[in-house]
């Protein structure tokens, strides 16, 4: 981590809003021990984009909150709905006022830049210590919701990316079996890219196009071995070797292989080309699953997912999860909350409302994820999953990285430049 | 702004009607006691509007201008750090770009989108039959929700299946990526906010029409002008003061424009279409610059302003 | 000329000033023809959204799945709409958006019109300055601005708990007041009073000065029944730019009670996944009472002015 940011964190725990205003003083009592229901009271908030809408909403209050109020009768939780398109907005508003919610949902690599500003408590201050949360779920999960060796949050669901492949065309063409490598993903996609006599592309060999394009190429690098930062996140390592190959395979896939056409598909089509098989394989979300169910059934069963094999296998993982603010006036009941949130039966029912992937080991045996192959299919793969974020500054950088991997794209860069080009735009961004 | 309070009487600048009576105000030294009054008056009408507006709007604005020179972050109290922002910003090439964008993206939309608006206002004035349908129509996309207008777009731009390709391929021409091209990206989102910006023009023309006197163009009439002769020499004087409002209100809003591009493109591909608002947003809300998305706002404020002020100009010296 | 037929003139009842007196009423045969046509490609272009957008609520998302897209739907699924409803509370959305845009427009009608018809027709000091101003409020994007202004509102004194520095509570969050007040005046609304208000003539003012009129009443009932178009236009853009209004209400809110019809419209756009058909039936919702409020406004669209005793 970067001195500065830790001058400043020791420097003061208070919050200065615009216009000297607001003024909050933080202090968070610590336990050791497990909650007494019966001692734990007050009145808290709950920020969450997730359980939106209608169908969420009644998840919470109807289904979910009232088990919670029945172990803490002295509890009262007040839910602020928001979406993530949105929930960057809300925070914002909530930490320059001060007015922090007690419990915050919130995305894989929002914790460390509010982590780091202490923004959040220190969960293992409230009694939840990192050794016990390994036992109940994948250790790289567990550590997207720490920073500087401490815990600050608990994981609710998680969204991942990975290869699926449509069986019935590749077996048309005489493949059994998704690529295990590079050399066979290029392969089957040249196989399988369908172009009419004019030269259009009517069947893309391999989609990377409907998804954001940033999370394309990370979900390459890590099938290329790499890693988006060192291993104390102080320097960006995508620009290296790996990450070059991974964005010169993506590039040389559209420009070289010719599998798919830039334009062909964009992450605002009404509907995955997976599903209407314009697209013989690609990259996509977990949610496809229970996207094709409404779209389409009868194609459920020639999906099949893989993980992108070049010198690791390749799978991202995103996801939300639940943080308590360091200036909680109810500490306790917000860290109950937080792990009633968390807990399998909640944890649950809120994955199965989004089509997404529960964070706990042991929900893999759940009916849920039996019956959906894809969250089945990353909840045993989750060991190798990675994820973005690391450094502090991550949100801040994160959005420079498609517009870069759009430049190798359209060959307006090498990947090497492009990469290098980001990669000193992300350092100018850590030392700042 | 000393500049203009040389030109106190913005009336004197009303439409040259050739009826009016120009009469400048009295100075300060002998003023009436109704012309006391009146001013009284003048200062009651337009104080509640001074306290609204200087509360909600002037402090942020204020507050604004302060912040652009400070490396405010949201978590830490704010540090003067004197142009430091500017400086960078004015360093980072995609910033530089989002300029250039918006600068081209507003030269474009805003004289299209006005001489369509006004030609269509003229045209909806003569009582057709289908007018009241017609005005409906051309106001619709106004009030279409954006997230709706970019599906039908991304449809129409689509390379493989859009109706523009398939009109362009049917008189043989080459489809083009549209959206996804950077050559071709600002163009294609200039297109739809030319496009977007018809109706708000058209309405507020049509508006203005209203206050013509007829009897300005029976007189043109009686001397045998054409069409094309009074709209040039009546209908387009006589809107003057329309079209000064219509034309600082969509340079404004073209400088500002941030839904049509976030729904559409992103800022892409690889930043050829990002505008000045989308960096501002993208400061102050992916990335919690809130002193660099305020130092942003500024230099959009200084061109802004800078339009304002040399078109006011140009309009008076018309006079 | 004289003060009585220019007062007549003026106040006069709009009965008396309808009809169909166009100076182009000659445009006959073939050049009404072509201006018909011009016309109505036109509007075609205008309306293919909107008519897209319905049909697009009225698919299966079987049939949104299709490659290429149908135009029409296979299946008329009018249950989309049914299940837009069930969503999310609408009922209430739809109300509390009512409510704020009808305060804002009310609001903005009565002060934006005092303030221009102040910078058009009355000279006072500052008037320049008071009306470069407002332009210049504009010219900072939403975006910067809106945290300042939610500040303003959680400090708001001696509202939700707070003292009188402000302090303490939470302000006007969470309340009626931070939906209606901060939003209640745009300076455009000002800026458009003022131009219209600059394009009457003169003449009138002066007629009713000579009769011993008071500005107030100058404003009230010589200028301001001329200018109904713009009042017609104003209030239909401020209560258009309210209906749509999402991230104001969305940040100033914490109680789903207080939320509006465009933050139920975002519940159907997740991160990686558009339910579409329910978007687009939202949206049509959402977009009709609009329509119709212009189709209305329309009527207000008269000529607002005829010059009949002045030569």
């Amino acid at each position: 981590m970067e001195v500065k940011s830790r001058m400043r964190r020791t420097a003061s725990v208070a919050m200065v809003a615009l216009m000297g205003l607001g003024l909050v003083a933080c202090s968070a009592g610590g336990s050791d021990t497990p909650l007494d229901p019966d001692e734990v009271s007050g009145e808290i908030s709950l920020l969450t984009p997730i359980f939106e809408g209608s169908p969420g909403q009644d998840l919470l209050e109807d289904e979910l909150l009232p088990k919670f109020y029945e172990e803490y009768p002295n509890v009262k939780v007040n839910v602020d709905y928001t979406t993530y398109g949105n929930l960057n907005e809300k925070l914002t508003t909530a930490v320059v006022s001060g007015l922090v919610p007690d419990v915050m949902l919130m995305g894989v690599g929002w914790v460390e830049g509010f982590a780091s500003k202490n923004v959040l408590a220190d969960l293992g201050e409230l009694g939840l210590s990192e050794s016990s949360l390994k036992e109940k779920y994948t250790d790289a999960i567990v550590d997207a919701g720490t920073w500087d060796g401490k815990v600050y949050a608990v994981p609710i669901m998680l969204d991942t990316r990975f290869g699926v492949a449509r069986m019935d065309i590749l077996k048309e063409a005489g493949y059994d079996s998704p690529p295990s490598s590079w050399e066979e993903l290029i392969e089957i996609a040249e196989a399988t890219t369908v172009r009419s006599s004019s030269g259009k592309l009517e069947r893309a060999g391999f989609d990377m196009l409907s998804l954001d394009a940033r999370q394309a190429f990370e979900t390459m690098l890590f099938s290329a071995g790499g890693d988006i930062f060192n291993d104390d996140d102080t320097e960006p390592t995508f620009n290296g070797p790996e990450g070059v190959a991974a964005l010169g395979l993506m590039s040389d896939l559209i420009n070289k292989y010719k599998v798919e056409d830039i334009g062909f598909t964009s992450t605002d089509d009404i509907v995955n080309p997976l599903i209407n098989g314009r697209a013989a394989m690609g990259i996509a979300h977990n949610n496809l699953w229970s996207q094709t169910l409404a779209a389409d059934p009868t194609v459920i069963d020639n999906l099949e997912p893989f993980l992108i094999q070049g010198e690791a296998p390749g799978m991202f993982f995103g996801g939300t999860l639940a943080t308590v603010a360091k200036n909680s006036k109810s500490p306790q009941a917000a860290r109950a909350l937080l792990e009633f949130l968390s807990s399998p039966e909640a944890a649950l029912a809120a994955n199965e409302q989004r089509g997404n992937v529960p964070a706990l080991t042991e929900l893999l045996d759940s009916d849920y994820v039996q019956s959906n192959r894809f969250v089945q299919f990353a909840m045993e793969n989750l060991d190798v999953a990675k994820r973005e974020g690391g450094p502090a500054k991550w949100l801040e950088v994160r959005g420079d990285v498609a517009p870069a991997v759009q430049s190798a794209l359209l060959g307006q860069s090498t990947p090497e430049k492009a990469l290098d080009d980001l990669a000193g735009l992300v350092q100018s961004a850590i030392d700042r | 702004m000393t500049t203009t309070d040389r030109h106190p009487v913005q009336s004197d600048s009303a439409p040259p009607t050739g009826m009016s009576v120009k009469k400048l105000p009295k100075r300060a030294g002998h003023i009436s006691i109704a012309e006391k009054r009146r001013r009284r008056a003048g200062w009651l009408m337009i104080t509640p509007s001074v306290i609204h507006v200087g509360l909600w709007t002037a402090i942020p604005v204020l507050a604004t201008f302060y912040l652009s020179f400070t490396d405010y972050n949201i978590f830490d109290a704010p540090n003067w750090i004197w142009l430091d922002n500017y400086i960078e910003m004015f360093q980072d090439p995609v910033f530089v770009q989002s300029i250039w964008n918006t600068i081209w993206y507003t030269f474009w939309t805003v004289p299209v989108a006005m001489a369509v608006a006004v030609v269509v206002a003229v045209l909806l004035n003569q009582g057709l039959k289908m007018q009241k349908f017609y005005r409906t129509a051309f106001f619709v996309p106004q009030v279409t929700a954006t997230v709706a207008i970019a599906m039908v777009w991304l449809w129409i731009f689509n390379p493989q299946y859009g109706l523009l390709n398939a009109a362009l391929e049917s008189i043989g021409l080459p489809g083009q990526a549209w959206l996804v091209d950077p050559t071709w990206a600002l163009p294609s989102v200039i297109l739809v906010g030319a496009w977007q910006g018809i109706g708000i023009k058209m309405l507020i023309y049509i508006a203005a029409l209203q206050n013509i006197d007829e009897s300005l163009y029976e007189a043109a009439s009686l001397d045998g002008a054409s069409s094309i002769r009074k709209f040039f020499s009546i209908t387009v004087p006589m809107l003057k003061p329309a079209t000064f409002f219509v034309f600082i209100i969509s340079i404004i809003g073209a400088f500002q424009v941030f839904d049509q591009i976030y729904v559409l493109t992103d800022g892409g591909p690889a930043n050829a279409t990002t505008m000045m608002t989308y960096e501002v947003y993208r400061s102050a809300f992916q990335e919690f610059r809130m002193g660099m998305a305020a130092a942003q706002s500024v230099v959009l404020f200084a061109f802004l302003l800078f339009v304002t002020l040399i078109s006011r100009r140009a309009t008076k010296e018309e006079d | 000329m004289t003060v009585n037929t220019v007062r007549a003139a003026a106040i006069a009842s709009p009965a008396t000033r309808k009809g169909p007196k166009r100076w182009y009423h000659h445009a006959t045969g073939r050049q009404a023809a072509l201006i018909n046509v011009l016309l109505t490609i036109g509007a075609v272009t205008m309306l293919v959204p909107f008519v897209w957008m319905v049909l697009t609520s009225l698919k299966s998302p079987a049939e949104l799945a299709q490659f290429p897209p149908t135009v029409l739907p296979q299946e008329w699924m009018f249950s989309n709409y049914a299940a837009t409803l069930d969503a999310a509370p609408f009922g209430t959305y739809f109300r509390n958006s009512l409510i704020i845009a009808s305060t804002h427009t009310i609001i903005t009608i009565a002060l934006g019109s005092l303030a221009g018809y102040a910078l058009a027709r009355v000279y006072f000091r500052g008037r320049e300055a008071i009306f470069l101003a407002f332009v210049a409020m504009l010219m900072i994007p939403t975006y910067t601005k809106i945290v300042p202004q939610f500040l303003l509102v959680k400090f708001m004194p001696l509202f939700g708990g707070n003292d009188i520095f402000g302090q303490g509570g939470i302000g006007w969050l969470n309340s009626w007041w931070a939906l209606i007040i901060p939003g209640g005046l745009s300076a455009s609304a000002i800026f458009l009073f003022r131009q219209f208000y600059l394009s009457l003539p003169k003449d009138l003012e002066e007629a009713a000065r000579l009769d011993g009129l008071g500005e107030f009443r100058i404003y009230a009932q010589i200028y301001t029944p001329l200018i109904k178009p713009a009042i017609a236009t104003v209030g239909l853009l401020t209560f258009q730019d309210s209906w749509n209004n999402f991230l104001w209400p969305l940040l100033v809110t914490t109680s789903a009670d207080l939320r509006v019809i465009q933050v139920g419209l975002a519940v159907f756009q997740q991160l990686d996944n558009t339910q579409w058909q329910y978007l687009m039936a939202g949206t049509t919702m959402a977009t009709v009472p609009m329509v119709l409020l212009f189709i209305f406004a329309q009527k207000y669209f008269i000529q607002g002015f005829t010059n009949a005793g002045i030569k």
